[in-house]
């Protein structure tokens, strides 16, 4: 049983970087991950406000236009800066804020795991 | 008058400390039996910061324009309820809150810690006062409450109309008794630190303080968290802000923590691990108030953004950081023979796995919080650290972390292995049969989620199923951990099965689509002492005969003037059905948005749960 757990959370990591293709909604996807650039802490499909609602118009014309998510993306980060996006992207900006934590997970496992050595010796 | 009193309390106050810090220190080095005067001094001290939040209270409550803090929060017309909550509900009444909650636990504390050690009661004492006195001199000199204008205004400000709320009149003071109430284990930690008081005991006696905390952080954000899904208007419940990260951060550190005292109350060993924990527990409480009170941060809470204040906070904050590490480096005695004699599959080791993932959630949000900070110092870019980010590093490691949770409380101590190895096998396959067949219709990315609602499942089952064997034996922990299972569980069906509607609609029209009906039937207008009203009748129709009218409201404060939106919300066990109404600027029609949220009550009710299992682990060490 414990066998099937394994295979399965190792599919699971491959499995990861398979993005959801058949999103139906996407545009309340993405405008779910852009920052509203003049409330407070706001997404823009949360927000009402007006540049809100300019941006949410400028998605479903780039939609229509047959853009993908990513280039919508993109579009509003050389328009607007990488505030905009939610979703800070994997970049030499960003390696340790991905990368850090991940890397505290490993050593965590070590120290538990010299715990077990210590009692061995 | 009554600022007046008030202000010259807290310096009456802050003079007691020094007082009782000079008799502590004197009973600490020449007595043996702990001196009544300490106990005494202190109530005083406490009765002397309670008289100074009154004066604040009875300020607000009278209207005194010529006090700053009440002339800037408040206004002649509002509520007298929102007049009290006033009190806290800004930058200089919140920190007078903050002192009388470090006031009342360390009194508290004494009280209930008479079987103690003399010498660790006055230690934490003096500890506890460090922290008091900083507190003190951070109000008196940058944030005092009770500044005096002259000529005296006829009218105030006003508060924040979206603070005008009960359930956010309610949250700082519960919020402030887990934050605060870290400082109490911060101080007892030290102290027992310093004396190498930490022993089995020691554990038990903490782990109430411990608990208590907790209860009060978990109640606290459960309240910030129901406060912004009905009155921030976006159906939401939990947003990754910095601010809420902020308050999760003591929170799992505290979580990580009640969990090592469980062992530490059996066996003396992991003694470093738990003064590390008591320290970043605190020290994460007082960050998120450096956070939040220097500006830094961009969020709904801020605000005070006076650069000074941060300035103060952080260096108070490395003091006490580099006094915790001081005593921890120097008077910290590690037994060299500890014995870490337990084997890999045994309770010990399944505590260790929690504290580590807890470590690693912490670390995610804790990095996501200020890495943006950083990054804006050091090469002056923005980036936003999103929603995004903490669903792709926390998801994952969910999973196993569920599984732990069902399979560890299960474990014997120091050596164990799988028991009923038959019966945990099937629940397994069982709860992924039900997955599959859940996700099967959805779309969402099929592998990722059965995985998740599967594991959240199977801690379901194995926990419901301790309920009925097991009965009240074990229940507190049991309790906890089927709330969280409950808690993920709500909060991943809730994702699937949200659906909305956005619409523009002008009086009197529809909105058709194949599933519903969506008709504005009519505006009714109000006026309210210091706001006036426009609500609106949408009649909500779908072809399986529902019919329902919803009112969604549009406050104009009058002071100050802002428009908020007030949702309406039809709750039953399976769904909320959720609808706010926006004004569109220059156009004759509403912004209408409806939303089904499924499972939402469920959501606030496994936090009561975990919150309970608290509550229960409390009162059955009394019994």
């Amino acid at each position: 049983m414990k066998f099937l757990k394994y295979i399965l959370i190792i599919i699971f990591l491959f499995n990861l970087n398979l993005s959801n293709a058949n999103e139906n909604n996407s545009h309340s996807k993405i405008t779910k991950n852009l920052r509203c650039l003049i409330c407070q802490g706001q997404s823009i499909h949360d927000s009402d406000s007006e540049f809100a609602n300019s941006i949410k118009i400028l998605v479903s014309k780039k939609l229509n236009d047959g853009l993908s998510e990513d280039q919508i993306y993109i579009l509003l980060k050389e328009k607007y800066g990488e505030w905009i996006l939610y979703d800070p992207g994997f970049n030499k900006n960003t390696y340790f804020l991905w990368l850090l934590p991940l890397l505290m997970f490993i050593i965590g496992g070590a120290i538990i795991l010299k715990i077990f050595i210590i009692k061995k010796n | 008058m009554a600022s007046l009193i008030g202000f010259y309390s807290l310096i009456f106050g802050l003079c007691l400390s020094f007082i009782v810090v000079l008799f502590s220190i004197k009973n600490f080095r020449n007595s043996l039996v702990f001196d009544k005067k300490i106990l005494s001094l202190t109530s005083l001290q406490l009765f002397f910061v309670i008289t100074s939040f009154l004066g604040l209270i009875i300020s607000f409550i009278n209207s005194d324009f010529s006090n700053e803090t009440v002339f800037n929060h408040s206004h002649t017309t509002k509520p007298l309820f929102y007049k009290i909550s006033g009190t806290w509900g800004n930058h200089e009444g919140s920190l007078l809150l903050w002192l009388l909650v470090l006031n009342l636990f360390i009194f508290l504390f004494l009280l209930k810690s008479k079987e103690q050690d003399k010498n660790y009661r006055i230690l934490t004492l003096l500890f506890q006062q460090v922290i008091i006195i900083g507190f003190f001199i951070f109000i008196i000199k940058t944030s005092n409450p009770f500044n005096y204008i002259f000529p005296i205004p006829t009218e105030g400000l006003g508060l924040n109309p979206i603070l005008q709320d009960p359930a956010l009149a309610i949250h700082p003071p519960i919020l402030y008794l887990g934050y605060v109430g870290s400082s109490v284990i911060f101080s007892a930690t030290l102290a027992a630190t310093s004396l190498n008081y930490i022993s089995k005991n020691w554990a038990k006696h903490i782990k109430t303080w411990v608990l208590w905390s907790w209860i009060f952080l978990t109640l606290g954000i459960l309240l910030g968290s129901i406060w912004a899904y009905y009155e921030l208007g976006w159906g939401g419940f939990w947003f990754w802000d910095p601010v809420e990260n902020v308050s999760l951060m003591p929170w799992i550190a505290l979580t990580t923590l009640l969990h090592c005292i469980l062992i530490l109350e059996r066996r003396k060993i992991l003694t470093s691990w738990v003064i590390i924990l008591s320290i970043s527990t605190f020290t994460l409480s007082m960050c998120g108030t450096f956070l939040v009170r220097s500006g830094i941060l961009n969020s709904v809470h801020t605000f005070a953004n006076d650069p000074e204040r941060g300035l103060y906070i952080l260096i108070f904050l490395f003091c006490l950081i580099f006094l915790s590490l001081f005593i921890f480096f120097f008077y910290h005695k590690t037994d060299d023979k500890q014995k870490y004699d337990f084997f890999w599959l045994s309770k010990e080791s399944s505590i260790l796995v929690n504290n580590w993932f807890m470590m690693y959630f912490l670390v995610v949000i804790l990095i996501g919080t200020i890495y943006p900070i950083f990054l804006e110092v050091i090469n002056s870019e923005k980036i936003s650290v999103g929603p995004p980010f903490y669903i792709k590093l926390i998801t994952p490691f969910l999973i196993p972390f569920l599984f732990a949770m069902a399979i560890g409380p299960k474990l014997k101590w120091i050596k164990s292995d799988i028991q009923n190895k038959i019966n945990l096998s099937i629940f397994l396959i069982i709860s992924f049969i039900l997955s599959i067949l859940i996700i099967k219709n959805l779309k969402v990315n099929f592998l990722v989620n059965t995985i998740l609602v599967t594991s959240a499942l199977y801690l379901f089952l194995v926990t419901s199923k301790e309920f009925l064997i097991k009965g009240i034996n074990n229940l507190a922990q049991n309790l906890a951990h089927f709330g969280f299972s409950l808690l993920i569980l709500s909060i991943l069906f809730n994702n699937f099965f949200s659906t909305e509607v956005i619409t523009n609609l002008k009086i009197g029209e529809t909105f058709k689509s194949e599933k519903i009906h969506i008709t504005f039937e009519s505006i009714e207008k109000k006026k309210i002492n210091n706001y006036s009203s426009i609500i609106g009748k949408i009649n909500i129709n779908d072809p399986k005969g529902l019919n329902q009218t919803l009112e969604p409201e549009l406050r104009i404060y009058n002071q100050p003037n802002i428009v908020t939106s007030e949702a309406d919300i039809k709750t039953n066990l399976f769904s909320d059905k959720f609808i706010t109404m926006n004004l569109v600027q220059n156009q004759d029609y509403f912004n209408i948005r409806y939303q089904i949220k499924p499972f939402m009550i469920w959501i606030w009710l496994s936090v009561l749960l975990i919150c309970s299992g608290g509550l229960i682990s409390l009162f059955r060490k009394k019994i």
